[in-house]
């Protein structure tokens, strides 16, 4: 029954297990992820993929040699309180390299804090625009999202007349500025946009609009509690025989919170499902099953972008040679590593990752296209 | 620890702010993050346009004023027409963080959205977990200090009394809605003071800056520490944040214990951590109570308006559908004593009311002299030059019996500069001493006791102290011996004719008792049922056939 | 006006009535500012997925509905909420706390993801020509018939006097021979259980998950002070202003404006009508 201690105990099991090779680790490695707040959901499996991520590394030979060991913060609270954990860790347990899984405001706040003087590694989907010293983005951009699987989507469900909502603020406007170049170039026309305050929970007028609109797409970039609220309704109201829907941040728990009732032509597009069937993505996902028993906190992309976040560090720390920053500037672009995603390079400081579709009719994801090397369309320079 | 405390100290800061207001008005602020997230706003924008550290401060002086200046404004319109603190006003200041922290996330072309603003440097370019940090250190302690400073003032007794009884505090002539207005304004300057600091220290401003969460938080912070106490709400920002840093990452029931804390606070020690501190501190050092001691003559009161008739001109009054006055009309002497009576229901307090201001009448009109003076608010009242006592004694129940006089003698003496020296908590009156140094007044033995463990016939003195200690020229007193031994109502009914005598003033009295009534009274006004039944001397009255028949009616 | 706006509206008047009904009771009767009552329509809407985790019947939702959010209710209100009556701003800062007692305890228990629950009617049923959700329908109808029970109940029921008589003087209530302790704790858990039967029944066309309740909190609250304390067609006045402002705004203009209208309205009444439209505290 307690679901929240269970993750925690086999944290500490594994924390256990590795007690041996964190004895002797040499390089700390601080993990921002977040346990409270809005996406308090997906701190436990955050946690848990980057310990196996850890666990990996110092078995293939660590970081230049040397064995890391993680740090946690949570990072789940408004960002001031997030940079002070954050600066705990670094000033106060000599924390020497950062990977974090938050929103975009705490990610600002890291950067005034950080002043590209020890790397990090942002790993959350994110709206782009964000290039610094020492930061390195694992996460899937709107460019790389929406780019391939307009098209595709167009053309695969004959759909033209797309409808855009989001909640109201930078992610969802960054992403939708975007998507109306890749619907025009598909063809296709945008027959409307609509953004709804956080604090809204009541779809009806909106799925009134969509309706009224006549539109045969929704690309949904509403978050968590909002984006099941949407879907919920949406399936209520008959919408889905009208429209297909595209979501960019619709992963494993929001779709079980949508319902198998709900969730008819929904679609989800990501650089990460669970039910990827590449050999490296069913071997990560049997060691997390085995590591953190079958009833652990369900693996999703959020999650599982703590994973990539530290191969990336170990796999440019190592291209560089030190974590140095300056060292690891010079040496990131074009790095390559293999993930659970697939192969992976390292161009403009942003990460050229596989990018899947999934299906999420009856409930579970079924992945119908997957696009491979997919670079962002943001490019930091040196 | 440099980079972890200065963070705190911001919040205590603003949570210092809060316990000022809410420890001392009563009014509970759940909004605070609106001033302190637009001043961190407004910090961001100019430290972004130009580092200039002159340019900067003068910037700061303004904002902050203008802050407290719209703080005021609004919270004054609220206030007034209303004698208490209601839940109404704290979901007012809930709904403006809300709208602020709404419009904060959409104006992205102006506050960079939810990701917020950032790439500003700190004020003056100091490093904000070195140099920086001794900048937030001194505005703690000049705020602490301020807050020690004002506890010693004036102001904190006029605080605490208009937290106690704001009708009374109107009736002795202070504006309670601005007083209350005042406090919320400099409580919100505070607020916006710690939003600069947190701007420059942080870096970055995002909309939860200026959000609900973080109000409530101050809150929490507040009423854990200690609402009562200048360093409790810093204490409970410090001792939260600290908890909350430490154990957050690796305690899961951080926030389990936290609401059960916070509870337990709420339910068992409203005072917070600061007065368990303070009870353990006095039980070693025990402190004795010290009366104030009054020693320096009050100036003349401004209330003493020369005496005028009373004139009440077809007076109606209707409360929903009840009639309580009826078109009362009668023009009393400019000096002498006045009795009212009448049987229970007739009017009598209601008439008072309309005088004082408490009630406003819906039709004709009453007039001192040449001066109309109905339907204006009861703190214009002494202003000319009218006194009130009520009912039921209407004191300062959590102050002791000196400060409750030393207040009454600030009541209609009291000056803007005033506010800011400690002499004024020393005034009294000669007329005043002459009241309490009358042996058989039995208040001097009494002057550090809380007035709440007075019995209730010295509560009547006590409040027909207060009330004459501004000498109002019009003294109404609405039974004044209710409760009273016989030798107290010889007393007090000696008293008031003094007092009509040494003013030359007019006194108004509601009284039931007839002997009471034919010994002092030059002339009897009888009310019956909303209008007046007869307005003569005593001995008219009492042959009257009319006032007979009312009074055999059976009522006493 | 197009028929969906008129169901929208309908829908969202009456299913805020709901749940400001238990807020209306608690604050306007008992003078508890109750800041946990989002996290009883939040224990609500858990009602379905305790009963499918312990293999029970559907029918058995609105029972097991009940017995939860009814032992909560009493439990806290032996423990704490008995100390705050007359403690207006006390209960306000109490009862925030228990709202974060409250999710955390959920989040324990049921962890911190998502749920889903199946309405029991599914498809979309055509009304005044538009097609319109089938449950929504039947809730619509079933809470207008509710609220109608209750005002006859209201108006006739020798508890709902008892109830006026102690609010308006408990002292005096006392002394003619109520238990005012028993009356009040009655009070506040019938509040809380009405609140835990609107989460029961939002449930299929909502989110699920511990943060729920904040929702539900603002809204109501504000649906009550602009109706006024104290009466049923206060409440009704309130929810039909608040959420009418909401669904209205948000279908002409946006959700943005229609949010920031009810905030700015909301205000207003605080200020200039602080008693609201309608008010028996008079």
């Amino acid at each position: 029954m307690l679901k929240k201690t269970a993750p925690l105990l086999s944290s500490a099991a594994l924390a256990l297990a590795l007690g041996t090779v964190s004895a002797s680790a040499d390089i700390m490695v601080g993990v921002l992820v977040p346990d409270s707040g809005p996406a308090g959901l997906f701190g436990p499996s955050t946690r848990n993929s980057a310990a196996l991520a850890a666990e990996q590394i110092n078995a293939s030979g660590g970081i230049n040699g040397e064995q890391i060991e993680l740090v946690f913060a949570d990072v789940g609270v408004p960002p001031a309180e997030a940079a002070q954990a954050a600066l705990r860790l670094w000033k106060g347990e000599g924390v020497k390299a950062f990977v974090g899984m938050h929103d975009s405001a705490v990610r600002e706040a890291l950067i005034g804090r950080f002043n590209g003087q020890v790397p990090y590694v942002y790993t959350a989907v994110y709206e782009g625009k964000s290039c610094a010293d020492g930061l390195y983005v694992t996460g899937e951009t709107p460019s790389q999202q929406l780019e391939p699987v307009i098209p595709f989507l167009a053309e695969k469900e004959g759909v033209s007349k797309w409808y855009l909502i989001g909640h109201d603020y930078n992610w969802p406007r960054d992403t939708n500025a975007l998507a109306k170049g890749y619907i025009a170039d598909a063809g296709g026309e945008v027959v409307g946009e609509e953004y709804v305050p956080f604090t809204v929970s009541e779809f009806d007028s909106s799925l009134q609009r969509i309706k009224e609109s006549g539109a045969d797409a929704v690309l949904v970039t509403l978050v968590g509690g909002g984006s099941v609220g949407f879907n919920v309704s949406f399936a209520g109201f008959g919408l889905d025989d009208q429209a297909i829907r595209l979501g960019t941040l619709i992963e494993e728990n929001t779709l079980a919170g949508i319902g198998a009732d709900n969730a008819n032509r929904l679609y989800s597009s990501s650089g990460y499902f669970a039910s990827i069937e590449t050999d490296m993505a069913a071997s990560f996902a049997a060691d997390y099953s085995k590591t953190f028993g079958s009833d652990a906190p369900a693996l999703n992309g959020l999650g599982q972008s703590a994973y990539e976040g530290l191969m990336l560090l170990a796999a440019l720390a190592n291209k560089a040679g030190s974590l140095d920053v300056a060292a690891m500037d010079a040496a990131a672009e074009g790095t390559t590593w293999s993930t659970p995603r697939g192969e992976n390079t390292l161009t403009g400081r942003h990460m050229a990752q596989t990018i899947y579709l999934a299906d999420g009719s009856g409930g579970a994801f079924n992945v119908v296209a997957s696009f491979d090397n997919v670079a962002s369309s943001e490019a930091c320079s040196n | 620890m440099a980079y972890q405390i200065g963070l705190y100290l911001i919040y205590g800061i603003a949570a210092q702010g809060i316990g000022f207001l809410w420890g001392k008005t009563g009014v509970l602020p759940l909004g605070q993050s609106l001033f302190f997230g637009i001043a961190a706003y407004v910090t961001a924008i100019t430290l972004k346009v130009d580092g200039n550290l002159f340019l900067n401060l003068v910037l700061a002086a303004m904002v902050l004023a203008l802050i407290a200046g719209v703080a005021f404004v609004l919270a004054t319109l609220v206030f007034r027409g209303r004698n208490e603190s209601g839940p109404y006003f704290s979901l007012i200041t809930l709904a403006l963080v809300m709208i602020a922290e709404q419009v904060a996330g959409t104006a992205t072309s102006l506050t960079g959205g939810f990701n917020g603003m950032s790439g500003f440097n700190s004020l003056g370019d100091l490093d904000p977990f070195g140099n920086f940090y001794y900048v937030i250190v001194a505005a703690t302690v000049a705020v602490s200090l301020l807050l020690f400073i004002l506890n010693r003032l004036p102001i904190n007794l006029i605080a605490k009394a208009v937290l106690d009884n704001e009708p009374r505090m109107q009736l002795l002539g202070f504006p309670t809605h601005m007083i209350k207005g005042a406090a919320f304004a400099f409580s919100a300057m505070i607020a916006a003071m710690a939003g600069g600091l947190f701007a420059s220290h942080q870096g970055i401003v995002t909309p939860t800056s200026t959000g609900f969460a973080l109000s409530a938080e101050m809150v929490i912070l507040t009423a854990v520490g200690g609402r009562f106490h200048v360093l409790g709400p810093l204490i409970g920002a410090v001792i939260v944040g600290w908890a909350s840093a430490e154990l957050r990452g690796s305690f899961p029931y951080w926030e389990l214990l936290m609401a059960l804390v916070f509870i337990l606070v709420v339910l068992k020690a409203p005072g917070g951590i600061a007065e368990l501190l303070e009870a353990a501190f006095r039980r070693v050092w025990p402190k004795t109570p010290t009366p104030l001691t009054p020693s320096v003559v009050a100036p003349p009161t401004r209330s003493g308006t020369r005496p005028a008739p009373l004139r009440f001109e077809d007076v109606q009054l209707k409360i929903g559908v009840v009639r309580i006055l009826n078109g009362v009309s009668f023009e009393t002497p400019a000096t002498g004593i006045v009795s009212v009576i009448g049987p229970n229901g007739a009017g009598k307090t209601s008439a008072l009311n309309t005088i004082t201001g408490n009630l406003n009448v819906t039709g004709g009109r009453i007039m001192l002299g040449e001066v109309r003076i109905d339907s204006r608010p009861p703190h214009n009242a002494l202003g000319n030059g009218i006194g009130r006592k009520l009912q039921v004694p209407s004191v300062f129940f959590s102050l002791s019996v000196s400060e409750n006089l030393a207040i009454a003698m600030m009541a209609g003496r009291l000056r803007m500069a005033d506010l800011f020296r400690t002499t004024p908590l020393q005034w009294r009156s000669r007329s005043l001493s002459r009241v309490l140094n009358n042996p058989s007044v039995p208040l001097k033995n009494e002057l550090t006791d809380p007035v709440q463990h007075l019995p209730q016939g010295h509560r009547q003195f006590l409040e027909y102290a207060m009330t004459v200690a501004a000498e109002p020229s019009v003294l109404l007193l609405d039974e004044p011996c209710a409760g009273l031994s016989p030798d107290e109502t010889a007393l007090m009914t000696e008293l008031v004719r003094v007092y009509q005598i040494e003013t030359a003033g007019l006194v108004i009295i509601i009284e039931h008792d007839m002997s009471i009534v034919e010994a002092i009274s030059d002339k009897v006004l009888v009310l019956h049922l909303g209008q007046v039944l007869a307005f003569d001397d005593y001995k008219k009255i009492r042959d009257n056939p009319d006032v007979q028949a009312v009074y055999a009616g059976g009522t006493k | 006006m197009s028929s969906v706006l008129l169901l929208n509206l309908a829908w969202q008047i009456s299913t805020l009535a709901l749940v400001a009904l238990g807020l209306a009771i608690v604050f306007g009767k008992l003078r508890i500012m109750n800041m946990a009552h989002g996290e009883f329509v939040m224990i609500g809407a858990y009602a379905p997925v305790i009963t499918s985790m312990l293999g029970l019947p559907g029918w058995l939702q609105l029972p097991v509905c009940l017995a939860t959010v009814g032992f909560v209710a009493f439990v806290l209100e032996r423990t704490i909420i008995r100390h705050l009556y007359g403690r207006m701003f006390d209960s306000l800062l109490a009862t925030w706390g228990i709202a974060i007692l409250l999710r955390e305890i959920v989040e324990l228990v049921f962890g911190r993801g998502y749920q889903s629950v199946s309405p029991p009617l599914t498809g979309t049923f055509s009304v005044l020509g538009a097609d319109y959700p089938a449950y929504r329908i039947a809730v619509i109808i079933g809470i207008v018939l509710g609220f109608i029970g209750l005002y006859l109940w209201n108006t006739r029921s020798k508890v709902a006097t008892q109830i006026k008589a102690m609010v308006g003087n408990p002292e005096l209530a006392e002394a003619i021979g109520i238990d005012t302790a028993r009356l009040s704790a009655g009070a506040f858990v019938f509040g809380c259980c009405t609140a835990g039967v609107a989460g029961l029944i939002l449930a299929p066309t909502v989110r699920i998950e511990p943060m729920m309740g904040l929702d539900y909190l603002i809204r109501s609250f504000f649906a009550l002070v602009v109706g006024g304390l104290g009466s049923l067609e206060g409440l009704g006045i309130g929810a039909g202003i608040i959420a009418g402002t909401q669904t209205f705004l948000g279908a002409v203009a946006s959700q943005t404006y229609g949010y920031l209208a009810v905030l700015t309205l909301s205000i207003l009444f605080l200020w200039l009508k602080p008693n609201g439209v309608r008010s028996s505290s008079h």
